[in-house]
């Protein structure tokens, strides 16, 4: 019987100590991060604060991305697949659009939704996004080859099979952007600047400690 | 004797030209294709990418001068990261040295898919590419689209 309760005192010493390394290992990035308005994807309008209590992965990006975007978001729906289905419920993955006048909240909801349909697409107006932009310190950039021309009528000049032609104006445009991956703990403070490129379980293991803070 | 001395002659042009053939198929590129995929695309994404290999096998260099699709305006880009800034520049003219590969990966150089119907670039689909070359000329390539599986 003591030999039993030496064990688990034991165990339960190491679990602590595990917990608080996870968590004791990450600074608190004073200047990053804050409360901000936006529109979800629903097209309700969202505070920052309403996410209080859930640990946020927040990205940047741009639906018209190619790249970098959706390899992003793969990777977070990877990651996110990690955790367990108690630990999804204390997490919310986030991407802000800095296109949002070609991304309107539907577009974004469908967007997203192909990634994962827990993730959250946050739009707003220009001033919105701008302003949680200059919150993370992010930057964002219209490129400027394909910047004001319709992909319309770059259409035009090269030959395509298109059965669905439409005479809306499809202004799609280029963007370079931030690609930081913003870690904040459940009281809205940034904690971790993360990358596409993080180990997936060293990223697991670091949301898991801002969980069992 | 006049015949021996024309067919010695005949066999020493034979191998003249042999050996200028072999000289000259040693010092021409070889192209090839491996490993090509397309990321399928949401259902309302006007973008998607593709990746794979490029290998010259050969002996000389040689200059991918146009790409082509028909179902998307298609263009080589790559993904540079600058201070944490994500920027995609247009490559042209890309040089592939002999004996040396382009590798075509995420956040990296990348076939950019514009102006795409989502339903053509979903699942299982099959799109070809014709990578048009300075010396090898046109090859196609057929490639599978395939779930996001980064």
């Amino acid at each position: 019987m003591l030999k039993k309760l030496v064990i688990l005192l034991f165990i339960s010493l190491l679990s602590v100590q595990i917990s608080h390394a996870e968590g004791d290992e990450l600074p608190l990035f004073s200047g990053i991060g804050g409360s901000f308005s936006a529109v979800d994807a629903d097209g309700k309008a969202v505070e920052f604060s309403d996410f209080e209590g859930q640990v946020v992965v927040l990205s940047f990006g741009y639906t018209n991305c190619a790249d970098i975007c959706p390899f992003t978001l793969g990777y977070l729906a990877r990651l996110y697949s990690k955790l367990t289905e108690e630990e999804q419920t204390k997490v919310q993955i986030i991407f802000v659009t800095i296109d949002p006048e070609y991304d309107t909240p539907g577009h974004l909801k469908q967007f997203i939704g192909h990634f994962n349909s827990d993730f959250v697409g946050l739009s707003g107006s220009k001033e919105q996004i701008d302003y949680i932009v200059s919150l993370f310190q992010a930057k964002y950039q219209k490129l400027s080859v394909l910047n004001t021309v319709p992909t319309k009528n770059i259409r035009r000049v090269t030959p395509k099979l298109f059965s669905d032609e439409s005479d809306e104006e499809d202004k799609a445009s280029l963007y370079s952007h931030s690609v930081t991956l913003y870690l904040i703990d459940k009281s809205g403070f940034t904690r971790s600047l993360e990358y596409t490129g993080t180990p997936v379980d060293e990223f697991v293991s670091k949301i898991r400690g801002l969980i069992n803070e | 004797m006049n015949n021996r001395r024309t067919k010695w002659h005949y066999l020493l042009v034979l191998l003249l030209l042999s050996i200028m053939n072999s000289v000259y198929a040693d010092s021409q590129p070889e192209i090839v294709f491996e490993k090509f995929w397309i990321v399928a695309a949401p259902d309302v994404a006007r973008s998607t990418a593709g990746y794979g290999v490029i290998k010259n096998k050969g002996d000389v260099a040689d200059t991918l001068i146009n790409i082509r699709c028909d179902m998307a305006m298609i263009m080589l880009h790559k993904t540079e990261i600058t201070s944490g800034m994500a920027k995609m520049i247009h490559q042209s003219n890309s040089v592939i040295e002999a004996h040396s590969e382009l590798l075509l990966e995420p956040m990296s150089f990348h076939l950019m898919f514009m102006d795409i119907t989502p339903a053509n670039f979903s699942e299982g689909k099959q799109i070809t590419v014709k990578f048009e070359f300075e010396t090898s000329g046109v090859s196609e390539v057929n490639m599978t689209v395939k779930a996001n599986n980064y």
